[in-house]
């Protein structure tokens, strides 16, 4: 399993935009995505799950990732909160 | 008790969303925001309203109000999960011009208001009005369709009849 903390750095935290664009990264691996939130666990696949998490601009996010392709879903991942979702 | 009576009927179920909003009914492709023109967050259809009044579009419970007050998550009843998303890059308003009527956690009924909100501050800040109503967990979903076209009223009409896929729960 990969753990990693990410920094919420975007505008409005992690509203639609946002979740959808995590959500549709974390989609693409086969691993079991985890996003974590002062105790608050979400499905990393599940966009109302990941809205839920209520994320603003300044929290810290812990991801759990695991199964096969999980390394590739960390870097993945990482690289969307590095890029504060600009694609 | 009345188990075996519903694990029967628990194939399939169709749910009927009434429009949320009162305007002209759009394809979700003319939204001009590519994660619901793309469909990244779900599909479903969009309204451009006339009207400042957005309600529950079916019978379920409040998942989430965003703290800007700009969209809310429900669930319905048969687990079928629905974003409200009120105009486009609206997050930016933070919550001005957006009253909240419920909370997260409330019970909902089909016409219910959800939110209201002032399209004049919407369309001062620049922000489309079109309003995406999307089905978050479109896994769910065995068949839809948009049912309107055209102009539609609030919690009158239905917008989209859709089947959701049995044992879900």
């Amino acid at each position: 399993m990969i753990r990693f903390d990410v920094h919420v750095t975007a505008a409005g935290g992690l509203h639609a935009r946002p979740a959808a664009l995590l959500v549709n990264n974390a989609g693409q691996f086969q691993s079991k995505v985890t996003v974590i939130k002062d105790q608050k666990k979400a499905d990393g696949k599940s966009i109302l799950g990941i809205m839920t998490l209520g994320a603003s601009l300044g929290d810290w996010l812990t991801f759990e990732i695991e199964g096969a392709d999980e390394e590739q879903a960390a870097a993945a991942l990482k690289e969307l909160f590095d890029k504060q979702f600009e694609s | 008790m009345l188990r075996g009576l519903f694990s029967r009927k628990k194939q399939q179920q169709e749910v009927t969303l009434l429009a949320p909003l009162t305007g002209e009914v759009v394809a979700l492709t003319e939204v001009p925001d590519p994660v619901f023109a793309q469909k990244v967050v779900g599909d479903g259809a969009a309204i451009i309203p006339t009207e400042g009044v957005l309600v529950s579009p079916l019978a379920g419970s409040v998942t989430h109000l965003f703290p800007t007050h700009h969209a809310i998550a429900l669930t319905s009843e048969s687990g079928l999960e629905i974003l409200l998303h009120i105009g486009i890059d609206t997050v930016k308003l933070k919550g001005e011009g957006f009253t909240p009527h419920v909370k997260a956690g409330d019970q909902v009924k089909p016409g219910d208001k959800l939110i209201s909100f002032d399209l004049d501050v919407l369309q001062k800040a620049g922000c489309p009005i079109v309003t995406p109503v999307v089905i978050t967990n479109g896994d769910l979903v065995a068949e839809k369709k948009v049912v309107s076209t055209g102009s539609v009223r609030a919690g009158q009409e239905p917008l989209m009849q859709v089947i959701v896929k049995g044992g879900a729960s």
